[in-house]
C-alpha cells in the first residue's frame, strides 16, 4: 500500500521516470489557461496524496528524487522551446519538494512551496502564449531583440523568468532556503547544483529573448493594461512570499 | 536615531530606484538627478554613521521583523557603507553626461541605485538570510548592467561568464549558511559568532568542526567573487560593459570577497588550516594576475588583470591573519582603479593632442629602454637596495606594534614590502641620470613616505577594525605556521629572490648592448601566459560540451 501511495506521488512530485507522465501531457496540452491549470494543480495533487498515503519517504528515495531534479535541471540547459522549458523548470521544482516533505514540514507549507514555484511559471506561460502570437512561436534564439522591439515585454519576461529560478526576493527563493535548511550534505549539494543549472538556463533563456537587433517591422509590444496586470501579479507574488514564506525561515 | 540613519542608508537607494522608474516617464534625462541627489544624501549619511562610531558610539544590530531583514550598525558595515556610497556618487555623477547619448538612460540609473542599495545590504546584513539575498542580487545586478547595451551579444557573453561564476560562488556561501544554521540554530550573525566563541570545537557534518568547514565555504565563495586564479576568467573580459559600470566593478563589487572574509572573521579566528590555503591561493592569484598584466597587449585586459593581482595580494593578506590591512587595501585599490577607470577616456582625448610625457630620465628607462651608461659601483648599490627597506619598514612598523616579531602575518608582508622596495632600488641602479645619488635619494624618501603612511592608516584600520587586542592575536595565531618551517620558508624566499637579482645583473652586465634571442623555454612560456595558460579555452570547450550532453539526453527522452 505504501508503496503505490509513493507510486502515486512520485507521478505528482514527479520522479524520473514518471516524470515523463506530466511532461506528455503538458507538451498536449495547447491551450494556455489549461497549462496554467495543469501547472497549479499537478504538484498540490502531489502534497496532498503525500499527506493522505505515503509516510516518511526512505532516504533513497529522497536521493531518487533530488537525482529528478539535478537531471531535469541539466536538460534545460539545452531546452529552447519556451512551453517544454516550463515544464523541465517545474519537474526539477517540484521533485525537490520531497526534499522538505522528508523532513516533516507542515504540509500547508508545502502547498506554499508547491505554489511559489508554480505561479511564475503560470506567468511565463502566459507570456509564451504571447510570443507565439506575435512572433509565431515562443522559441530562444530564434528572434531575439526583444529587449529594444518589445521592452514592457522584455521586461516582465526577465522578471518572471528570474522569479521562476528562485532569485530573491521571489517566493520560490524562500521555498529553497527552507528545503535547504532541513537538508543533508548530500541533499544540500544536489539542490543546490540544481538551483546552479536553473541559474543558468534562465540567463540562456533572456539571452536568447532579449539580446540583439529587434526584428525588422513593427512589433506589438503589452499593452499598457497588461504590462500593469502582470507588473502587480509579480509584485504580489513577491509580497505574498515575503509575508507567508519569508517569516517561516 | 542611529537606527533610522542605518535603515534610511539602504532605504535611500531603493527609494530613489523606485522614484526612477515611476518618473522616467515623464522627467526623461532629469531622473539622474534624482539619482545623484540621492546618492548624494546615501553618501551623507553614511559619513554622519561613521562619525557617531568614532564618537564612542555602541555597536548594534537592528532587526526590523521576524528572523531576517537585520542590519548592522558596525566598523565593517559603515566603514564599507561610506565608500559604496562615495563610490557610488561619483559614479553616478560621472555617467550623467557619458550616458547621456545611450538608449536605457533611465533603466541604468535604476540598476544602479538596485545595485548600491544591495550592496549596502551586504555589508550591513546583520543575518545570514539578508546577506544571501544581497550577495545572490548583486551577480544578477551585475549582469543587466554590464550588458546595458542590449544589442550587443558580446556584452551578455561576458556577462554571462561573470553571472555564472558569481552564481557558483553563491553556492559555498548558501551552504555555510546551511551549516551554521544547523550547527546553532540560528540566522543571525552576532548570535552566531557568540556561539562559536563559546564553543569553537562544535562540530558539524562527519565530524567536521564547523569553523574550519564554514571557513572554507566562505573562502571558496570569496574567490569567485575576487576573481582568485580559476575563477578569475570573468574579470579582464568585462570591459564591454559600459565604462562607469567597470569602475564600480573594479573599484567596489570584487572587493566583496575581502569583506566576506572579514565579516566571518569571527568564524576564521577558529581555524587551524584554511588561512593556509587562503594565503597559498592569494599569493598565486597576485602573482599569476601581475604576469598576466604584464603579458597582455590589451589594455583594457591588462587593466582587468592588475585588479585580479591586486585581489590576490587582498585575499594573501587574509591568509596571514592581516584582515583590517585587507580592508585598507581594498580601500587604497578602489580609489585608484576608480580613479583609472574614471579618467582614462579623459587622458586618451588629451594624449591624443599631446602625450605630455617629458623626456627625463624616467622615460627614457622605462619607455626608451636606455640604460645608464655610468653607474656607482655595484657592492655599494646592492647594500643600498637590500638594507634600505628592511630599515624602513622595520622602524615604521615597530613604531606601532613592538610585538611585530610575533606575528608571522607581519613578516610575511614586511618580506613584501622589503622585495617591492628592494625591487624599486635595484631598479634605479640602471637608471640614466645626470645626479643618480639625488634620484636614489628622492626615491629612498618616496619610499619612507609611502612606508610611514601605509603603516599609520593600516595601524589606524586595525585599532577601528577589530579594537580587541586578543581578536587580532587569534587571527595572526590561525594564520601562522610551525615557526621552524616558518623560517625556513623565509630563508628559502629570500635566497631566490636574492639570486634572481644577482643573475638578472650579471645577465645584464655581460649582454650590454647585445640582443639575444630568447630561447624556446622561454618563448613557450611566453606563448602560455598570452593565451592566459588556456584557461578560457578550457572552460569553453567544457561548456559546450555540456550543453552538447544536455541536448543529447533531450533526443534520448524526447518523450518528457
Amino acid at each position: 500500500m505504501q508503496a503505490i501511495g509513493f507510486i502515486l506521488v512520485g507521478l505528482f512530485l514527479p520522479l524520473f521516470p514518471l516524470s515523463i507522465l506530466f511532461n506528455t501531457v503538458l507538451r498536449r496540452v495547447d491551450h494556455a489557461l489549461l497549462r496554467s491549470a495543469l501547472l497549479l494543480t499537478w504538484p498540490q495533487i502531489g502534497v496532498l496524496a503525500l499527506s493522505l498515503f505515503a509516510d516518511e519517504p526512505p532516504t533513497w528515495l529522497l536521493i531518487w528524487a533530488l537525482a529528478t531534479s539535478v537531471l531535469y535541471a541539466f536538460r534545460l540547459l539545452a531546452m529552447r522551446e519556451v512551453g517544454r522549458w516550463t515544464g523541465f523548470l517545474a519537474t526539477s521544482a517540484w521533485a525537490a519538494l520531497w526534499l522538505p516533505a522528508s523532513a516533516g514540514v507542515d504540509p500547508v507549507q508545502l502547498v506554499l512551496y508547491a505554489a511559489a514555484f508554480s505561479i511564475p511559471l503560470i506567468i511565463l506561460t502566459l507570456l509564451a502564449r504571447t510570443l507565439e502570437v506575435r512572433f509565431g512561436a515562443a522559441y530562444v534564439g530564434l528572434y531575439g531583440g526583444l529587449a529594444i522591439g518589445t521592452p514592457r515585454l522584455a521586461g516582465v519576461t526577465v522578471i518572471t523568468v528570474l522569479a521562476a529560478t528562485a532569485t530573491p526576493l521571489a517566493p520560490s527563493f524562500f521555498a529553497m532556503l527552507n528545503a535547504l535548511a532541513v537538508a543533508t550534505p548530500i541533499s544540500a549539494v544536489m539542490l543546490a547544483a540544481a538551483w546552479l543549472m536553473w541559474s543558468w538556463a534562465a540567463i540562456r533563456l533572456i539571452q536568447g529573448l532579449i539580446v540583439g537587433a529587434p526584428q525588422p517591422g513593427p512589433s506589438q509590444d503589452l499593452n499598457t493594461a497588461a504590462t500593469w496586470g502582470y507588473s502587480i501579479g509579480l509584485v504580489g507574488l513577491v509580497l505574498a512570499g515575503l509575508i507567508l514564506m519569508g517569516n517561516n525561515l | 536615531m542611529i537606527s533610522q540613519l542605518v535603515l534610511a542608508l539602504v532605504a535611500l537607494p531603493l527609494l530613489s530606484a523606485l522614484l526612477i522608474q515611476l518618473l522616467s516617464g515623464t522627467m526623461g534625462r532629469r531622473v539622474a538627478r534624482i539619482s545623484v541627489i540621492g546618492g548624494t544624501i546615501s553618501f551623507l549619511v553614511a559619513l554622519v554613521l561613521l562619525i557617531a562610531l568614532l564618537s564612542g558610539e555602541d555597536v548594534s544590530r537592528i532587526a526590523v521583523s521576524g528572523p531576517w531583514g537585520s542590519l548592522l550598525f558596525d566598523p565593517l558595515s559603515i566603514l564599507m557603507g561610506l565608500l559604496i556610497t562615495g563610490i557610488s556618487l561619483l559614479v553616478r555623477i560621472y555617467s550623467v553626461r557619458y550616458m547621456a547619448e545611450e538608449s536605457g538612460y533611465g533603466r541604468y540609473f535604476l540598476l544602479l541605485d538596485l545595485m548600491t542599495a544591495a550592496l549596502l545590504v551586504m555589508v550591513a546584513a546583520g543575518d545570514l538570510i539578508t546577506l544571501l539575498i544581497a550577495w545572490h542580487l548583486i551577480g544578477v545586478l551585475l549582469y543587466f548592467l554590464l550588458g546595458h547595451d542590449t544589442r550587443s551579444r558580446s556584452a551578455y557573453r561576458y556577462g554571462f561568464w561573470t553571472f555564472i561564476t558569481y552564481r557558483f560562488g553563491d553556492l559555498p556561501l548558501l551552504l555555510a549558511a546551511v551549516a551554521l544554521y544547523q550547527a546553532f540554530g540560528t540566522w543571525s550573525l552576532p548570535g552566531i559568532f557568540d556561539a562559536l566563541a563559546a564553543n569553537p570545537d562544535a562540530t558539524s557534518f562527519f565530524g567536521m568542526r564547523v569553523a574550519e568547514l564554514v571557513a572554507a565555504l566562505i573562502a571558496l565563495s570569496a574567490f569567485a567573487r575576487s576573481a582568485q586564479f580559476l575563477l578569475h576568467t570573468w574579470l579582464p573580459y568585462t570591459m564591454d560593459g559600459p565604462t562607469p559600470v567597470s569602475a564600480l566593478m573594479h573599484a567596489g563589487i570584487v572587493n566583496a570577497g575581502g569583506f566576506l572574509i572579514n565579516r566571518f572573521a569571527p568564524v576564521f579566528a577558529y581555524t587551524e588550516y584554511t588561512l593556509h590555503w587562503v594565503f597559498i591561493v592569494g599569493l598565486c592569484t597576485a602573482v599569476i594576475g601581475s604576469v598576466l598584466m604584464l603579458s597582455q597587449h590589451d589594455i583594457k585586459k591588462s587593466l582587468g588583470y592588475s585588479t585580479m593581482g591586486q585581489m590576490g595580494f587582498m585575499i594573501m593578506e587574509c591568509g596571514v591573519g592581516a584582515f583590517s590591512l585587507a580592508i585598507f587595501h581594498l580601500i587604497a585599490h578602489g580609489l585608484f582603479k576608480g580613479t583609472l577607470f574614471l579618467s582614462a577616456g579623459g587622458i586618451i582625448g588629451q594624449a591624443r593632442r599631446d602625450d605630455g610625457v617629458p623626456k627625463d630620465d624616467l622615460y627614457t628607462f622605462v619607455v626608451e629602454r636606455r640604460p645608464a651608461r655610468n653607474r656607482q659601483p655595484w657592492l655599494l648599490m646592492a647594500a643600498i637596495t637590500l638594507a634600505v627597506p628592511v630599515v624602513v619598514l622595520l622602524l615604521s612598523h615597530l613604531a606601532v606594534a613592538p610585538n611585530l616579531f610575533q606575528k608571522q602575518g607581519a613578516i610575511v608582508l614586511l618580506f613584501f614590502g622589503w622585495v617591492t622596495g628592494a625591487q624599486l632600488l635595484f631598479a634605479t641602479y640602471n637608471m640614466r641620470s645626470q645626479n643618480p645619488w639625488r634620484l636614489v635619494a628622492l626615491i629612498v624618501f618616496s619610499f619612507t613616505v609611502v612606508v610611514i603612511g601605509y603603516t599609520l592608516i593600516s595601524h589606524a584600520f586595525d585599532v577601528f577594525l577589530y579594537p580587541d587586542p586578543e581578536f587580532g592575536d587569534l587571527l595572526y595565531k590561525a594564520g601562522a605556521i610551525d615557526f621552524t618551517w616558518f623560517v625556513i620558508l623565509v630563508i628559502l624566499a629570500t635566497a631566490v629572490i636574492v639570486l634572481g637579482w644577482l643573475r638578472a645583473y650579471y645577465l645584464d652586465r655581460n649582454r650590454r648592448g647585445q640582443w639575444s634571442a630568447p630561447g624556446p623555454w622561454w618563448r613557450n612560456f611566453y606563448a602560455l601566459v598570452w593565451r592566459e595558460f588556456h584557461v578560457i579555452e578550457i572552460y569553453s570547450a567544457l561548456t559546450r560540451r555540456l550543453l552538447a550532453a544536455s541536448a543529447r539526453i533531450n533526443v534520448w527522452l524526447r518523450w518528457g
